[in-house]
């Protein structure tokens, strides 16, 4: 044999360093795309993602809300409150005025979903798994576990098995049975909590979607609508029918029920002592409900119980003194209604009157204040106390043009084009003539108005749904501990039964101790043995 | 005397004077020598004498009657106001004082066997009622929007939860000072004192053989440093030497931009007051809670050796906020069910609604952060602080500062 070549001929190796491909633009994105759902699915994005919620949150704490209170958002924009016009801009910038609609803050809510999903979806499917085909491992390190104890018994090896068997699967315990090994020993190899723990943190994830399509489809499907109704009067539920409405999308004007509601009378009463003067202590409101199939019942509207009308809940809001004013110009009535005033910082109850029939307009500033009781002086007493003993209507007239084609609100004049006339102060039923014209003005009745919240939720149930799986998984997910326990069973040399338990927990393992020793009981107490070793782990064979 | 006067006399100087009594009485307890270490039942039982003991059974007493004087002062001031006294900042703050208190007796000393802490859960208890006599109201009737059965849940189960949290507040910031005195401690010695023990998941135990005996098994979970999960405590306290103590205080009296410990606390406790003056605008409230403070990290510092592992404090960290937590989901899911009863809508973003959300937001961080693997101990501690802090904000800047549908929690008058 000549001699023989070691080393390898050069082209049999080639060197493997090839040019680097040139990176293509979709490899490069699905790189990309690759490398962000990775990074998506970590904890520690969602829990930034979590981070960065909190933050816009509380900045929506802070910073004036304009669905909550549009005026502030309005005097901060212009800067006569808040922190300045520059500050506002930057606000504005970021949407922080409605944070709950900004582009901020819905992106960071879908991404957190999305990194839920992506974090969701491997453990449903492992947990899945854990569930149709788990099996407690089997050990053989029985000696070395945190726990152990010796037993013996005289039943069979068998019987001892299936009684063993059977005390842990009645114990919640998953049990596996080991085969005999080649020295004829068996065991059992039970474990809990894996199952109720992960699937109580994943139902309290999943919950998070039922809240999720709860609140998207209730801003869909639900509705809202505000209205006042003076005592004795009567409202009906159509699209016209409300002050103020605001419908979702999916609700159409069809949707409406069409229910009669009368306002029969409105009850508020106070405390009156001086100390807590004002706090009121009855806030209710009589009403007939007339449904669309002719039914009439009567009913009660407090602060914290709305009533229902075919889905439609009806809330009581707020209220206010509604006086019937009669304005005539001669002998010719050109205005009869009652005001529905609402009250100001003073206590007093501001509302106005327009009466364009009359020529020229007039126009009355009014104000109400409930309690003006005559002082010495013949004079009346202004107060701000809320209760109507001593009701004083006074007012500002004004003519000239009221301007009533443009909106404006029902309870303030346009005074631009108006001309401010005489005064005047009046009493229940007192009719007073404006000097230098022919118009009177007539205090007629003192009513109540009452404001009314009529509103359709569908997604509350749904909320309810969502929040209490919300709550049943948060249980489990923090407080199942898991647990493993086997048991070997072995023909001793006496001919007994050698029966040893060992046990490992994995959470809490505090609270193992006295749990471990429990089950042990329940061994031994079934098994009908006396213990032949003590509990105390510390006697246990050293590791 | 009215029963105003009766109810206010029992609050302060009674319950006050009883608390800090207690208070002092523990931490005396903790500082005798048996008791720094395992704080064992025996000592409880009594059958152990010495200082440690007796201070200890005075400060049990003494914490047994403040709880005593406190739900005396309840009791009659739900007479005085003919409702539950849960309408007004203070009688919340109250509740959730008492809460402190009577969790501290019942689970800290009585399940935990835990009465080296006892010092502190008084103390913060304390800390929450001179706060609260701040917002001091006289007992007033309710406006009929909070009359029903529904605050009886809501304010309730948020009182309480609050109460816990702040408990839970109370081990946070312990152990970020122990956690902090033991790291330096074993950065300056070398490792002289043992292995740190920061995080139970650095416990370096490992197993030799695999313990599966088929494929089926999952070995991730069986290696014992990955199992150990958040509330996993020590078994054994190692019970240190005077010179361990000594070094545990002196690291954290280290300067600190050229300032020296004392003078730091100090500082802090200064600025704190000065933030309380210009909220309520009155010298002798803001002396009081700066001396407050000056008082409570004082002794923090002092205590520091007594304390329990850090390892032990943050698993007691994790386990009290995990046990609040579901009872805060619960409050604020009530919180909402009423507000659809009475509001007409079950959540607004009304400024507390936002930031009792935001509380949760928080906790629920911390809890993941818990389950995280890698972001155990000082990382997840302070998580838990900045939680609390939130909750802080809700309660006392959302109350005061911030007008909501909330606001009628007002300090001298129940309308809103």
């Amino acid at each position: 044999m000549s001699k023989i070549e070691s080393s390898p001929p050069p082209q049999m190796n080639p060197p493997v360093r090839r040019e680097p491909r040139p990176p293509t633009v979709s490899g490069l994105l699905l790189a990309a795309v690759k490398e962000n759902w990775r990074r998506l699915r970590t904890m520690s994005t969602a829990l930034w993602l979590l981070g960065v919620l909190a933050v816009e949150s509380i900045i929506a704490t802070i910073v004036p809300q304009e669905v909550n209170v549009p005026q502030t958002v309005a005097d901060w924009r212009t800067g006569e409150e808040g922190p300045g016009t520059a500050v506002s801009g930057v606000i504005d910038l970021i949407g922080a005025y409605d944070m709950y609609a900004s582009p901020l803050f819905v992106m960071t809510l879908l991404l957190l979903f999305t990194s839920l999903t992506a974090c969701l979806i491997p453990r449903i499917r492992g947990w899945w798994r854990i569930t149709r085909r788990s099996v407690p491992p089997l050990t053989r390190h029985l000696g070395d576990q945190e726990h152990v104890r010796h037993l013996t018994t005289d039943l069979e090896p068998e019987a001892a098995h299936a009684t063993v068997r059977g005390r842990l699967a009645d114990r919640g315990y998953r049990t596996r049975d080991g085969a005999a090994d080649d020295r004829g020993r068996t065991q059992v190899a039970a474990e809990k909590g894996v199952v109720v723990r992960e699937g109580g943190s994943l139902l309290f994830h999943l919950s998070f979607y039922v809240l999720l399509v709860a609140i998207v489809l209730g801003q869909l499907l639900t509705f809202e609508g505000f209205v006042g109704v003076t005592e004795g009067e009567t409202f009906t539920d159509t699209q016209i029918g409300y002050w103020i409405a605001e419908p979702g999308r999916w609700f159409g004007p069809e949707d409406h029920n069409g229910f009669q509601l009368t306002n029969d009378e409105f009850r508020v009463e106070w405390f009156r002592d001086p100390e807590f003067g004002g706090t009121p202590r009855i806030f209710e409101a009589d009403v007939t409900v007339t449904t669309t199939d002719g039914e009439t019942r009567t009913a009660t509207v407090k602060g914290n119980n709305p009533i229902v009308i075919d889905g439609f809940k009806v809330h009581l809001l707020g209220w206010g003194y509604a006086p019937r004013v009669v304005v005539r110009e001669g002998s010719q009535v050109v205005y009869d209604g009652f005001i529905n005033t609402t009250v100001n910082d003073n206590g007093a109850f501001r509302g106005a009157v327009k009466a364009p029939a009359a020529d020229p307009d007039v126009g009355l500033d009014v104000f109400l204040v409930p309690y003006a009781p005559q002082g010495d002086d013949g004079q009346p007493v202004l107060t701000g106390a809320p209760w109507a003993d001593a009701p004083l209507l006074a007012f500002r007239s004004y003519t000239g043009d009221l301007q009533l084609s443009a909106t404006q609100n029902v309870n303030t004049l346009n005074t631009e084009l108006l001309t401010e006339g005489p005064r005047g102060g009046l009493r229940p039923g007192q009719v007073v003539e404006l000097p230098g014209s022919d118009v009177s003005v007539e205090f007629a009745e003192l009513r109540r108005w009452t404001n009314f919240q009529v509103s359709r939720r569908p997604q509350v149930p749904w909320l309810l749904l969502g929040s209490s799986l919300l709550l049943i998984g948060l249980l489990p997910a923090l407080y199942a501990y898991r647990r493993r326990v086997w048991v070997r069973i072995e023909r001793s040399a006496d001919g007994r039964t050698l029966v040893t338990v060992a046990g490992r927990a994995f959470q809490r393992p505090q609270a193992f101790e006295d749990e471990f020793d429990e089950v042990a009981d329940d061994l031994r107490a079934a098994l009908d043995t006396p213990d032949l070793t003590p509990a105390s782990r510390d006697e246990v064979a050293p590791r | 005397m009215t029963t105003a006067e009766l109810s206010r006399f029992l609050f302060s100087p009674m319950t006050l004077v009883l608390y800090l009594a207690s208070a002092l009485f523990y931490l005396r307890a903790m500082a005798a020598p048996k008791l720094a270490t395992v704080a064992g039942a025996d000592t409880i039982d009594g059958k152990q004498n010495g200082p440690g003991s007796t201070a200890l059974r005075w400060g049990t007493g003494l914490a047994v009657l403040g709880v005593v004087a406190h739900s005396a002062h309840v009791v009659v001031r739900t007479q005085a106001a003919g409702r539950l006294p849960l309408g007004n900042m203070f009688e919340f703050s109250s509740i959730i004082a008492l809460t402190i208190v009577v969790a501290g007796l019942v689970v800290v000393q009585w399940r935990m066997r835990r009465p080296e802490l006892m010092g502190f859960v008084i103390l913060g208890a304390e800390l929450t009622l001179v706060l609260s006599l701040l917002l001091y109201a006289n007992p007033a009737p309710l406006q009929p929007i909070l009359d029903t059965w529904w605050r009886a849940i809501h304010v309730t189960t948020i009182a309480l939860s609050a109460g816990i949290f702040s408990l839970a507040a109370v081990f946070n910031a312990l152990h970020l000072l122990r956690d902090t005195a033991e790291q330096r401690v074993a950065a300056n010695a070398g490792d002289a004192y043992g292995p740190s023990t920061v995080g139970a998941a650095q416990t370096p135990v490992t197993r030799d053989a695999p313990d599966e005996v088929d494929a089926d098994a999952d070995q991730v979970l069986d290696s014992v440093p990955s199992r150990i999960e958040p509330d996993t405590e020590p078994e054994d306290e190692v019970d240190h030497d005077e010179a361990y103590h000594g070094a545990l205080r002196e690291v954290l009296a280290q300067r600190w931009v050229g300032i020296t410990y004392p003078w730091r606390i100090a500082l802090g406790a200064a600025l704190v007051g000065l933030v309380f003056s210009l909220i309520w605008w009155d010298v002798q409230v803001s002396a009081m809670t700066a001396a407050t403070m000056f008082l409570v990290t004082g002794v923090a510092w002092w205590a520091v050796p007594y304390l329990p592992s850090a390892t032990t404090l943050d698993s007691l960290t994790y386990r009290t906020i995990a046990f609040s937590f579901p009872i805060w989901t619960f409050a604020v899911i009530t919180g909402a069910m009423w507000a659809e009863q009475s509001w007409g809508r079950f959540w607004g973003w009304d400024p507390k609604e936002t930031s009792a959300f935001v509380t949760w937001v928080a906790y629920a961080g911390y809890l993941h952060a818990r389950a995280t693997r890698g972001i155990k101990g000082r990382k997840a501690s302070w998580l838990g602080l900045v939680a609390y802090g939130v909750l802080l904000f809700t309660y006392y800047a959302v109350n005061l500062l911030v007008v909501g549908l909330h606001s009628y929690g007002g300090i001298d008058q129940t309308v809103g």
